[in-house]
């Protein structure tokens, strides 16, 4: 058994990881926004984190706090995400569709030329030696574990309430949306908002977990990760983001046999799962679970 | 209660609406008639602010409402069914009809989160609320369904108990008995009457069924290619001599 926390434990915490990544576009998908800012959310969260575990200037914090760092940088990757997520949100969330995804992906283009040029993030080199909390990687399970239940509680709680069901109206039909009351600009910005500080908060934890932080982070394959997860799993339901990046983290170690094919066969499954799981995988347990009931509604 | 001074709109260069002026009364049915393309749901785009007027000025209860976002207008009484239907489709029925009433809640989204007394007591009345509005409608047993796997007649009458759930003082309605057979428009005019009644409404009504139109409304109006031809009685417009010309062309109104 140990053996096998050995060799997977990295992997099961990545997943855990990536699903909280897959959540925090989730969030705005529910008001019916496409966003790939989140992993610009990330790489920031990130380099909060890795700034104040490596940085001299906090040395006489790390050593005050010891431990309690670590609530630290993420309640300040927190609130630095959700202010930038609310200060990019409000012009950006006038475009529509493809026009917000575009932006979105402009936004985090700026991010990483930013970290770039910057001296404190370590221009191109990045941060590395981020003191780890935990000695093995599973360890980092009780930082992602408990985030992602809170995520999941938070989601769950959030389709039964005022803010929720605005989300999903405006999804549903923003012009009907508005004419019922609802100030759509208001509502998607919340919701985008509470995406990029769940991503923030991921970040975070994540630079520990690394171990290094670079530019690298935010890659554009990332962004369009972290959105696959969200299809793949199925938008529709909370557990959708769990469900893709358990599939798609864990499938190329499950091809690894493969070989090169691997990333062939990667890209078959995603293909199938796009074209005969409209609803994701969350939504084919759903149409498994009450057998015909689903099956014409699509 | 309504009024619609010089309101123009156009399209590139489509006069949708050309210069139109009518007041509605509190209390009144008013009838929105006119060929197909004669403007009438771009005008009620216009009313409710979703499509911005290009002149003119439109007055509601006593206040401009020109340039106030829809979400605004629409909290302060002014509530509206779409000529193609446009409910939340995934979401429940009783949804569709909480949504609205969502506007005036006042408990925020932490409260709503951890489930804190004044949550739940605005939830138990928009549900209570909700219910008794879709008893209304005759749609109180399928609460739970999606409101897209309803059928054509039900959809239409959750879309006005949605209207209904924004407690409004100026109910419009883009074309409620479209699709409708003859028996049902009767009862669709008895239950207009009815909720007017029930709720103290003015309803401003866009209608083809003329027949429906002429026993419903207290007054009309009638737009022919973005103009207002015609504002009058049933009686008297019916015997317009633009109206007639409109609806039948002019050598018909000449014999």
């Amino acid at each position: 058994m140990s053996a096998f926390f050995d060799q997977y434990g990295f992997l099961m915490v990545a997943i855990v990881q990536q699903a909280l990544l897959g959540m925090s576009l989730w969030y705005p998908l529910m008001a019916g926004q496409l966003s790939l800012a989140s992993i610009g959310f990330y790489s920031l969260g990130g380099y909060i984190a890795a700034i104040m575990g490596t940085n001299p200037w906090f040395a006489p914090w790390r050593e005050a706090l010891g431990p309690a760092i670590y609530p630290l940088q993420w309640l300040i990757a927190l609130i630095v995400s959700a202010l930038i997520g609310l200060a990019v949100g409000i012009p950006a969330l006038r475009l529509r569709g493809i026009y917000l995804a575009l932006a979105t992906i402009a936004f985090v283009q700026v991010l990483n030329v930013l970290v770039l040029i910057t001296d404190v993030t370590g221009g191109a080199v990045g941060l590395f030696g981020i003191p780890q909390p935990f000695v093995s990687r599973l360890g980092y399970i009780w930082f992602f574990g408990p985030l992602l239940v809170l995520a999941l509680i938070f989601s769950a709680r959030l389709t039964r309430t005022v803010a929720g069901r605005s989300f999903m109206a405006i999804r549903d039909d923003e012009l009907a949306a508005q004419a019922m009351g609802i100030s759509t600009t208001f509502e998607k910005v919340r919701a985008f908002v509470i995406g990029c500080a769940l991503a923030g908060v991921t970040g975070a934890m994540s630079a520990p977990f690394l171990n290094t932080w670079n530019a690298r982070q935010s890659s554009f394959d990332a962004s369009v990760a972290c959105l696959a997860y969200v299809l793949i799993g199925g938008a529709r339901s909370i557990w959708g983001p769990l469900l893709g990046a358990a599939l798609l983290v864990a499938l190329p170690e499950v091809l690894r046999p493969l070989k090169d094919a691997r990333l062939i066969m990667n890209g078959v499954v995603l293909v199938v799962a796009c074209i005969y799981l409209p609803q994701g995988l969350a939504g084919l347990l759903a149409s498994l679970r009450r057998p015909g009931k689903e099956a014409g509604h699509a | 209660m309504l009024e619609l001074n010089a309101v123009s709109r156009s399209f590139g260069g489509l006069m949708a609406v050309n210069d139109v002026g009518f007041s509605v009364q509190a209390g009144e049915i008013f009838g929105l008639i006119g060929p197909n393309g004669a403007g009438k749901t771009t005008l009620f785009n216009l009313i409710t602010g979703l499509t911005p007027v290009s002149c003119g000025d439109i007055r509601f209860d006593g206040h401009n409402i020109l340039g106030l976002p829809p979400h605004r207008i629409a909290t302060a009484g002014m509530a509206r069914t779409f000529q193609n239907i446009r409910l939340f489709a995934t979401m429940s029925v009783l949804d569709n009809v909480r949504v609205p009433m969502q506007a005036f809640t006042r408990a925020g989204l932490l409260a709503g989160l951890f489930g804190l007394p004044a949550s739940r007591s605005q939830e138990r009345e928009m549900l209570e609320k909700s219910m008794a509005l879709l008893e209304l409608v005759g749609l109180a047993d399928k609460a739970g369904d999606p409101a897209g796997s309803l059928p054509y007649g039900a959809r239409r009458k959750l879309e006005i108990a949605r209207a209904l759930a924004l407690k409004p003082k100026l109910l419009l309605l883009d074309e409620p008995a479209a699709g409708m057979n003859l028996a049902e428009k009767g009862e669709l005019s008895g239950f207009i009457r009815d909720i007017k009644q029930r709720f103290d409404l003015t309803v401003l009504i866009i209608e083809h069924h003329v027949p429906l139109v002429m026993g419903l409304c207290d007054r009309l109006a009638v737009l022919n290619f973005g103009r207002l031809i015609c504002v009058g009685r049933p009686e008297e417009v019916r015997k317009d001599q633009c109206v007639i010309e409109a609806y039948l062309g002019a050598s018909h109104a000449a014999s």
